[in-house]
């Protein structure tokens, strides 16, 4: 597939609902590219407000932001105004969301586990402390890189929201709540599937089943959550 | 002298290094005259930790130029404006290009012939070298200086990295 006015072919590797992502070549470098595209049958007011180019410009600002904070996240190679596009870093390694997936048909590697949760709850304690909304904070949005690194939040869809700091340092600056609660959900996340995948010839369900999204699950945070069935 | 496919219209940018340069004020005075032949890019190499920030900032160049949308007055200039990260221009162009008392210089074209390159060479007045010992020689304490790296930053990104974040991003800010 061909991305209009870019030399050099294209791979499509994802589309979602308000972005394509294209896997290319940046100097010689391997790199993704996101093309957002307008939706037509938004209100004109809302449309006018979510321009792509204030979307594009929101996402650099949050990417430079997060990673002020000491959040990892893929470097931002370029950005087009022109064709609505942000070039990104490629970054090797697997989604949380396939990490998971493999503990539950091969067991839990509890260290493993314990790394992965604990860097989530540092990346998003650090975002919040910082004044950053994820806004849609999911395991498929993260990717372990090279195992003994950080844990990339890496975001797909329109992600990181800015909000003023105008209510004041609200958010407590130590991390201790985050971890744990993000451990539990993980262990719940692989209990699911386990149960899910052994009773799977009897209900005839396989464990994506259990992981698609109920229409009735609010998005963003809160998606992680209910899914998994935990409070 | 290394040449680099930027991938705009087929044009490469040509990188050499220099150290001990000598006549920097003269450098400096034959490009503002407008009179320094061929046009060509001054770079504080004291600024360039590795070659790819600076082949990001060519591929903005080049797109710019593309869209005839530059904002400085020549495509060289605008290699320099760009790598600076920063919206100022009189500012980059100082900061990011050389000076009088610059020592150390990076030297880029755009679509340089060898020919072109050699006569480049032969304006400066000091010792080529490898582009390899740019990760050596290196500013450090100037680099997280002037794009105001972060410490938390450096933790999770080369420096690298974090210039081109800026690069990049500088006019979505």
């Amino acid at each position: 597939m061909k991305l209009e006015g870019i030399e050099g072919s294209l791979i499509l590797i994802k589309q979602g609902a308000e972005a394509r992502v294209f896997e290319s070549n940046f100097v010689g470098r391997r790199s993704v590219i996101k093309e957002r595209f307008s939706k037509k049958y938004r209100h004109p007011l809302l449309d006018s407000k979510l321009t792509l180019k204030r979307l594009n410009a929101q996402e650099a600002r949050c990417l430079t932001k997060a990673r002020k904070l000491g959040v990892s996240t893929p470097a931002l190679y370029a950005v087009d105004p022109l064709l609505h596009t942000l070039t990104f870093e490629y970054v090797e390694g697997p989604a949380v969301t396939d990490v998971l997936l493999e503990f539950g048909l091969h067991g839990i590697v509890e260290e493993r586990l314990d790394d992965i949760a604990t860097q989530i709850g540092d990346a998003i304690g650090k975002l919040h402390d910082g004044g950053l909304i994820h806004g849609d904070l999911t395991t498929s949005n993260m990717l372990v890189h090279n195992e003994d690194k950080a844990v990339d939040l890496y975001v797909l869809e329109r992600a990181l929201l800015s909000m003023h700091s105008s209510c004041g340092n609200v958010v407590s600056s130590h991390h201790g709540p985050y971890p744990c609660c993000i451990q539990e959900i993980l262990k719940a996340v692989v209990c699911n599937i386990e149960q899910a995948s052994s009773s799977a010839t009897k209900r005839k369900k396989t464990h994506n089943d259990r992981m698609s999204s109920s229409p009735f699950c609010p998005p963003g945070y809160v998606k992680v959550l209910c899914d998994f069935g935990v409070q | 002298m290394k040449s680099f496919e930027i991938g705009i219209g087929g044009i490469s940018l040509s990188l050499a290094l220099f150290v001990d340069v000598t006549n920097s004020k003269e450098l400096l005075e034959l490009m503002q005259a407008g009179t320094l032949e061929p046009e060509v890019a001054f770079l504080n190499a004291s600024l360039v930790p590795v070659v790819f920030p600076v082949l990001a900032a060519a591929y903005k160049t080049l797109v710019a130029k593309s869209r005839e949308s530059l904002t400085t007055r020549t495509l060289h200039s605008e290699l320099v404006y760009n790598y600076s990260g920063s919206k100022h221009i009189s500012e980059s162009l100082k900061r990011c290009g050389i000076s009088d008392s610059t020592t150390y210089i990076l030297a880029a074209r755009f679509g340089a012939s060898s020919d072109e390159m050699t006569a480049i060479k032969g304006h400066i007045k000091g010792t080529e070298i490898g582009l390899d010992e740019l990760e050596t020689r290196a500013d450090r304490a100037q680099i997280h200086k002037h794009y105001k790296i972060s410490v938390p930053e450096l933790g999770i990104s080369s420096v690298s990295d974090a210039i081109i974040c800026r690069i990049s991003a500088r006019d979505a800010l």
